[in-house]
């Protein structure tokens, strides 16, 4: 297998680096996926199914849809232990593990989203219309008010105009095939997306009230009654609730809207500061449910910001994810070595991403047993003994290699971008002093800055005998080992991935 | 006779960080405390070319004057890539049309209006012709189009052509990987302000800004677009031997202190025998261009053929960009 491919293809999101333009990662991300579809395209079809990024799923979900399936009995792959339609079951399966505003986004590029070609066939409309009504009418309720505009482009796409114009215009039976066979109360749904109004009125108070709230609410905002507005948006999601508000000029505070209606765990969260600043009552936020990178750069922002409020209580969120988090063994004695420097920063676009995934990866690592950190400079909270590590300086990454050594660890995980300045080749120079003086140990350089050309970039190698590992996400460093071993066995990876698709689809 | 940076006035404000280095290149950090009252980065933007041969800037800081970095060029799509032929001061909350800018781009034609650009400066062997005042001065849009061609004709990977194009060697997928390697390859140090510069330990650039911000957001534009480019047409012309450090050795049972220590003193050696450089650069000529409220900006001519500006504010340096 000709390959120059790595678990990047799965780790790409349209963001750039701190010395990569996202342009020169989707080239050659692209031309990963290019190569391992024409080489297997089951084994493409079956690395989907590790961690990776929304927007890599999509885009592989993508290349699957526009390509047909040549096969006319599935029978070749029963036979390696696969479903005639596993492809379609990975794909709904990459679907149902994506938050919804990404599992939409991943269908509207087969609509032309995010610069992909559009595509339209069966398996296409098929796929679109099962995810967006095979659910019940509360879940329904939900995706219809919070992405109306994203369901009706999809809708649209998926049946064509002249059916879309025959089903609004009451064709029961066309309802039924398309729609109705996954939804059977669904048809007010399609009415509300596309404003087909007056909605039926007792199929939607019955079974879909948040559509019912959406519009009293834009009722009363178009009406200016800010009274009526006030109480229905309790109900509503707070993005619907600004947008009537905006769009109507009504005369009622940011921080009403903010500190009334309704927001997720996780806008909770990013949103604690804005809610603050609008001056709305600070809501209670979970921090137990939010993610650990999440925690992490909430906790920084605190106190990039020198704010106390909630620190302790994110703290101590940190400390049970990361004891809940499944981790990863390098073996025992592990000492990791995480780079702080300037670089660490990473881009304008995603500041502070590096850094943040550093901390996470380290958190996903079994047995360490000492955490030594190069460059870097040290920030605490006021009137608190918290501190944290803020990425400044040069990369003497030498020190950390001469730390850890000394320690006897037997593995050390170095977090870095690779680029050493203090100066260039001075790691290499003490490894090798090492290697030649009988020193045992192995070494792992993981690279927390996604870049699609990380493994054959040269000059992001601290030594010549470690081959970065590109980790963009804490949660992808078993994707990356699973891809570190198909380089040297594809066959016994590819079932190593029937046997997960099993465990997790289910087949035959 | 007095060192450039004494006579100018900075040597008692610097202090000299760790040396980093990549390959051929040396960056010795500079660092201190702000310089003047100079608007921050943020405040002056580049806002459009008003006829071929002009850049107008804005600085929304109603306090201080802000400073145009030497020889700032700007790239972009459906116009003229333009530079400026030194550095511009911008007073408090106001506009200025630089009208002796050069066209950088020969065969392009539009304006720029507020469209998004790229943004760097010219390389060393580009800003060193415009060290001619007559020429510098001079409101001509085509002035570097011949020095263009003759540092694009010894590229191996630009296609010859006799188009004064400088982005066709920015654009260059291969160079442009390697120029983002050299912004990649350094990072720069608490209250860095300013660096010397050198190819194969000989100094070829000494920048000073007038704070640590107006370093962190001008310091990539230098490394990549005026020295990194530079270092890439030298090696590509065969004009600069490829160099590896020779670095230190260690004794077979140092411990990890030894180890330590010996690193240390190798690298402070390094710096020990850079820093004295900063002392050699000599003043051959200084040059008024203009004066603006109290704002000075002259042209210094160095010893050996190099120079660049220094911006003088109410008789104190506030900024330095000589190529050497």
């Amino acid at each position: 297998m000709s390959k120059p491919i790595d678990s990047g293809m799965l780790q790409y999101s349209p963001k750039g680096a701190y010395y990569e333009e996202k342009d020169q990662q989707f080239k050659a991300v692209k031309k990963m996926w290019d190569g391992l579809f024409d080489y297997d395209r089951a084994l493409f079809a079956l690395i989907s199914i590790l961690n990776g990024t929304g927007f890599s799923k999509g885009a592989m979900t993508h290349k699957l849809l526009s390509n047909p399936v040549y096969s006319e009995t599935g029978r070749e792959l029963v036979a390696v232990g696969l479903d005639p339609d596993f492809e379609k079951k990975i794909i709904e399966f990459n679907l149902s593990k994506q938050k919804m505003a990404r599992a939409l986004k991943n269908l509207l590029m087969l609509a032309g989203g995010e610069l992909h070609s559009r595509v339209n066939n069966s398996r296409t409309r098929k796929i679109i219309l099962e995810f967006l009504f095979n659910r019940d009418n509360k879940e329904l309720d939900s995706l219809s008010v919070n992405f109306k505009n994203k369901l009706a482009k999809l809708i649209r796409h998926a049946l064509g105009k002249q059916d879309l114009h025959n089903i609004l215009n009451g064709d029961m039976s066309l309802f039924q095939k398309k729609i109705g066979r996954y939804n059977k109360h669904a048809f007010p749904v399609i009415c509300h997306l596309f404003n087909r109004l007056p909605l039926p009125g007792g199929e939607v108070r019955g079974h879909f009230p948040q559509i019912d709230t959406y519009w009293q609410a834009k009722t009363a905002a178009f009406m200016g009654d800010i009274e009526e507005f006030e109480k229905l948006i309790i109900n509503l999601p707070w993005r619907v609730a600004m947008g009537f508000r905006n769009s109507y000029q009504l005369a009622i505070d940011k921080s009403k809207i903010m500190g009334t209606s309704k927001m997720s765990n996780k806008e909770e969260l990013t949103m604690e500061a804005a809610v603050k600043r609008s001056g709305a009552k600070a809501r209670k936020i979970n921090y137990k449910a939010q993610d650990l990178y999440d925690l992490w750069k909430a906790l920084y922002f605190k106190h990039a910001t020198n704010e106390k409020e909630n620190v302790e209580q994110i703290s101590e969120a940190i400390d049970e994810k990361t004891m809940k988090l499944s981790k990863l063994d390098f073996g025992e004695g592990c000492v990791v070595v995480l780079d702080a420097s300037h670089s660490m920063f990473g881009s304008d676009k995603r500041p502070m991403h590096p850094l943040l995934t550093g901390i996470c990866i380290i958190a996903a690592i079994e047995n360490v047993e000492d955490v030594f950190i190069v460059g870097g400079k040290w920030k605490s909270l006021e009137g608190s003994d918290l501190k944290v590590i803020f990425p400044s300086g040069a990369s003497p990454i030498w020190r950390g290699l001469v730390d850890a050594v000394a320690t006897g660890a037997k593995n050390i995980i170095f977090i870095s971008d690779g680029y050493e300045n203090s100066v260039d080749g001075m790691f290499d120079n003490i490894y090798k002093h090492y290697k030649n003086t009988g020193h045992e140990f192995n070494i792992v350089h993981i690279n927390p800055v996604f870049s699609a050309e990380a493994k054959s970039g040269t000059g992001r190698k601290l030594t010549n005998d470690v081959t970065p590992m590109p980790v963009g996400n804490y949660k992808y460093l078993e994707t990356e080992f699973i891809f570190n071993q198909m380089l040297e066995n594809t066959e016994a990876v590819k079932q190593l991935l029937v046997q997960k698709y099993k465990k997790l689809i289910g087949g035959s | 006779m007095a060192s450039l940076l004494e006579r100018l006035g900075f040597i008692k404000e610097l202090k000299i960080g760790d040396v980093q280095s990549d390959k051929e290149m040396t960056v010795l950090p500079l660092v201190g405390d702000a310089l003047g009252d100079i608007a921050s980065p943020e405040s002056i933007q580049f806002r459009r070319t008003t006829t071929y041969g002009s850049m107008q800037f804005r600085n929304n800081n109603h306090d201080n004057p802000a400073i145009v970095p030497a020889n700032m060029m700007v790239r972009g799509k459906q116009a003229q890539d333009h530079a400026m032929s030194g550095s511009g001061v911008v007073l408090a909350a106001s506009d200025r049309l630089f009208e002796d800018s050069c066209c950088i781009e020969s065969s392009q034609g539009g304006y720029f209006s507020g469209q998004n650009v790229e943004e760097d400066v010219l390389p060393v062997g580009l800003r060193k012709v415009l060290l001619d005042r007559t020429l510098r001065t001079k409101h001509s849009y085509d002035k570097l189009w011949g020095s263009i061609r003759n540092w694009l004709s010894g590229l191996r990977k630009v296609r010859p052509s006799d188009r004064a194009h400088l982005r066709d060697f920015f654009d260059e997928p291969n160079y442009k990987e390697a120029l983002e390697n050299f912004a990649a390859a350094f990072e720069p140090v608490e209250g860095q302000i300013g660096a010397l510069i050198l190819f194969n330990g000989i100094p070829v650039g000494l920048e000073i800004m007038p704070s640590a911000d107006h370093w962190l957001a001008y310091w990539k534009w230098l490394i990549r677009g005026c020295y990194g480019s530079q270092l890439i047409k030298l090696k590509d012309s065969g004009e600069i031997p490829g160099a590896t450090m020779i670095l230190p050795e260690y004794p077979e049972d140092a411990t990890p202190e030894e180890l330590k220590t010996i690193t240390t003193q190798f690298i402070d050696n390094i710096k020990m025998s850079i820093a004295p450089m900063l002392e050699s650069i000599q003043v051959a000529s200084q040059d008024r261009i203009e004066s603006n409220e109290n704002m000075i900006t002259e042209l210094i001519r160095t010893e050996g053929g190099g120079g660049g500006d220094v911006i003088i504010q109410d008789s104190k340096p506030v900024y330095l960009s000589l190529v050497l």
